[in-house]
């Protein structure tokens, strides 16, 4: 047997996390219909606020979700990265505004330039950190969030630290923004639908399978005659571009953004919309988004009786029964509730002599 | 077989339960104008997204912040509001010590007056883009009083611009942009910007304290560099010389290597200084350590300046140093700034009348309901009838009102300070100087076309400025006819 078919039979169970019971099939299809739905059901403020948000926030986390689950990096870039696309849009597609370069370029060029810039910029990141491991890795792109940062808050031609703002009358009519916010929400809902589409694709195409093995053991797969770094790389690289997405959504939906955007709060609060999700499997981004833009917008008049502060105390109370009662999140508790009699995945079957993958470095 | 029915079922019951929940949650999210309000609701009439109502409550927000550099000015703004309503329309505080505790009543031509929410900014953009969405958009606010602060203001302005159906009524936000490059139509200010709080700080040190050559120290955001534009264009279109700026983040706390690219004291005659917030005394204090104690004759600072709480530990060397403006006149004895203030002091005598920040927020509120008044309560005619001229406390020249310009910007006396030693022995600042009707162009310098302040905005050159020559001595809280020399 082919080493990279005889991986695909160890790790299949753990493939994607992919919903294989009736139930959570019947549960995405229905969300999907909801969401689908949504400018007839929710209200405007819910359509172009809450959901909008919950999905281009959820490509974010689904980013971060794909390195740590399926590459075993945790990359605290993500938000970097996403700002990295929102201001080079932002500085190609506006003209005669009071920030940016202002090149007043075709909007669906700087759209496609956008991405194509910060996945390269992915690649380079990557390539450096790939050769790096755990807490290590974490730090690096720790590093490059603080870089970007100041970056744009230092380099006042691209932006400074009061930011570019006007950008979402720029967008194209097909995507929506500004007054348009029916259609950036399902420009929004499409782009996360397809970017998970894409991702579960990914994982199980040999690069993929490759990918989880690295996670799993990269010596061993190092051994086999993987390129250890290199995909570790491609993988970062594709982390970015998804990013990007996120990030072109985010400034067309916000209409401005500033180095405080993608400052150590943004990333800390990406990290912690995963970790509520839950970093195992990527439909915990859409779900941990979704929580945390709830909670933010919800409780911000609220003060937490005897230990004082609001939304971040609470959001940090609930960031800390996750992380102690179900370390998987969301997505960690609804697997645990399908393990229940009835519930039991078909592929769970499979994992009975086989042995569990152990956690990546 | 059995397994698997009983696991069919459960599961789609479990599939019915969610579905039934996200419907509740969609049904919640359909519902968000019964989101506590910070006054007693009054009945509401008008869902989200249709047009208002006519005899509904006018639903109104206030911007503040309550993180970052300046949220030590949430209750001084809200207070500063709502005290306007309780002067002029009937409201009462829910407790005076604490106005964001809210207020109950307030009517304004025959239609209640609701506080739908106060914004938790954190002067950051992002987060005041996000607020005002979250008053104007799920709250359903007609009308914003605020911001408060230079960046936030300028992404509300940007927010205002897609949304001309909403009225936003700047609190005490000075960053240059919101009514001159961007200048949407529902977009107002009945106070000057950062530049021109500033006038005549330049000239004074120039005149007084013969400063020619300066260095300027300035937060790097929009409203640190409207305010630096101010002292650059005075202090340079008099004769000075700015030979080095320095640009620390906000929100800065080690500011030893931005001190350190200051020239040392004896390459220049003065550093002006505008760094705020909280930074102020971590700043000044820096400098000490590296250039040796404050020669007061050599330090001049924006508002920030006056704000000797933030710097307790340096004020005591700093007394004698001038200070710019923040259109307010401290201790200014006339009949229109003492009304002002025993209104203050009726119903929030804890809060300092004479601050900034309480004083912007009140003429913004007061200019709200003057504009209900005249428009009959008609939100469809509040632009065209808000006030083009407000009688304002600490106003002198023209008759005491501050004017606005074509871009709804006032045109405003300003009030340069300097800090002296108080009775109690304990430093103070006091009113020097009037400058009188000080408009955002700056003589022309900034128009809509010409480049918003920033690092090296406005460039260092010598001009006219309309008050040059002009600046009338204050001596005791009263307005002199002399004139510094």
């Amino acid at each position: 047997m082919r080493p990279a078919a005889a991986l695909r039979t160890r790790i299949a169970p753990r493939l994607g996390g992919s919903p294989t019971t009736t139930t959570e099939r019947g549960l995405a299809v229905g969300v999907l219909v909801l969401a689908a739905l949504g400018p007839f059901v929710f209200s405007d403020y819910w359509v172009s606020f809450v959901l909008t948000q919950t999905f281009l926030i959820g490509i974010a986390a689904a980013s971060m979700i794909f390195l740590s689950a399926y590459g075993g990096m945790i990359s605290l870039a993500q938000v970097a990265l996403y700002g990295i696309a929102g201001f080079a849009l932002g500085n190609m597609i506006t003209q005669a505004e009071a920030k940016g370069l202002n090149l007043g370029w075709n909007p669906w060029l700087s759209i496609v330039l956008a991405i194509l810039i910060t996945t390269a910029i992915g690649l380079v990141f990557g390539g450096v950190a790939s050769r790096s491991f755990g807490i290590y890795f974490l730090m690096i792109t720790l590093t490059y969030a603080v870089i970007v940062n100041y970056f744009f808050g230092q380099v006042t031609a691209l932006s400074g630290f009061s930011g570019i703002s006007g950008i979402a009358r720029y967008a194209p009519d097909l995507v929506g923004g500004g007054t348009d916010r029916t259609r950036l929400y399902y420009t929004a809902l499409i782009v996360a639908v397809l970017v998970y589409v894409l991702i579960r694709f990914l994982l199980r195409t040999p690069f993929g399978v490759a990918l989880q093995g690295i996670r799993d053991d990269p010596v061993r797969m190092a051994s086999l005659g993987y390129n250890v770094a290199l995909h570790r790389t491609l993988a970062f690289a594709f982390g970015a571009f998804v990013a990007s997405l996120a990030g072109i959504l985010y400034v067309f939906w916000n209409g401005q953004i500033d180095p405080a955007t993608v400052g150590l709060a943004g990333t800390i609060d990406l990290l912690i919309v995963a970790v509520i999700g839950g970093l195992a499997r990527v439909e915990g981004a859409w779900l941990g988004a979704f929580a945390f833009i709830v909670i933010n917008n919800y409780v911000r008049d609220v003060t937490v009786p005897l230990v004082g502060g609001s939304f971040k105390t609470i959001i940090g109370l609930v960031f800390l029964v996750i992380v102690l009662v179900s370390p998987q999140g969301l997505m960690g508790a609804w697997d645990r509730l399908m393990r229940f009699p009835g519930f039991r995945r078909r592929a769970d079957a499979a994992t009975e002599t086989a042995p569990g993958p152990t956690a990546g470095p | 077989m059995r397994h698997t029915i009983r696991g069919s079922k459960l599961a789609i019951a479990v599939a019915l339960l969610a579905a039934m929940l996200i419907m509740l949650a969609a049904a919640c999210g359909g519902d968000d104008d019964d989101e506590a309000a910070p006054t007693a609701p009054a009945e509401t009439d008008a869902e989200p997204g249709e047009e208002p109502s006519e005899t509904g409550p006018i639903k109104v927000a206030i911007m503040t912040d309550c993180e970052g550099a300046f949220a030590f000015g949430y209750e001084l703004d809200i207070g500063g509001a709502q005290a306007a309503f309780y002067e002029y329309a009937g409201a009462e505080p829910v407790d005076p010590a604490t106005p964001s505790a809210g207020m109950n009543g307030g009517t304004v031509a025959g239609r209640d007056i609701e506080i739908v929410g106060y914004g938790c900014g954190d002067d950051t953009a992002a987060t005041a883009v996000r607020e005002t969405r979250r008053l104007m958009e799920q709250l359903d606010a007609d009308i914003m009083l605020g911001p408060l602060s230079g960046d936030e203001a300028v992404a509300v302005a940007e927010y205002a611009r897609d949304n001309p159906d909403k009225t936003f009524i700047i609190g005490t936000a000075g960053s240059q942009d919101p009514t001159l490059q961007i200048a949407p139509e529902n977009v107002f200010r009945y106070h000057g910007d950062g530049a021109q709080w500033n006038a005549g700080l330049g000239e004074i040190v120039y005149k007084r304290l013969g400063w020619r050559r300066a260095a300027i120290i300035m937060d790097d955001y929009s409203f640190g560099w409207t305010s630096a534009a101010g002292i650059i264009a005075d202090f340079c279109a008099i004769g000075g010389d700015i030979t080095h700026r320095v640009f620390p983040p906000l929100n800065t706390t080690d500011y030893a290597t931005y001190v350190q690219q200051l020239p040392s004291p004896d390459q220049v005659d003065g550093y002006f200084w505008v760094v705020g917030g909280t930074g102020t005394g971590s700043a000044l204090q820096a400098f000490e350590q590296t250039h040796g104690p404050l020669d007061p004759t050599q330090h001049a600072g924006n508002l920030f300046f006056a704000f000797l709480g933030n710097f307790e530990a340096v004020a005591p060397r700093l007394v004698g140093s001038y200070v710019g403006g923040f259109g307010t006149a401290p201790g200014l004895q006339t009949e229109q700034a003492q009304a002002y203030e025993e209104i203050m002091g009726r119903w929030h005598p804890d809060l300092p009348a004479a601050d900034g920040f309480v004083y912007n927020y009140y003429n913004a509120a007061w200019a709200l309901i003057q504009g209900l008044e005249a428009a009959g309560g008609d939100l469809s005619r509040l632009e065209e009838s808000l006030p083009t001229e407000l009688r304002s406390g600490y106003q002198v020249s023209n008759g005491g009102n501050v004017t606005l310009d074509e871009n709804r910007q006032a045109i405003q006396d300003q009030y340069p300070l300097q800090i002296v030693e108080g009775d109690d022995g304990n430093p103070t600042v006091e009113v020097i100087g009037m400058v009188p009707g000080v408009d955002q162009a700056f003589g022309g310098l900034f128009t809509s076309d010409s480049p918003p302040p920033g690092r090296d905005q406005p460039p260092c050159e010598q001009r006219e400025l309309p008050w040059q020559g002009q600046i009338q001595l204050v001596e005791d809280g009263q307005v002199t006819e002399e004139v510094l020399e």
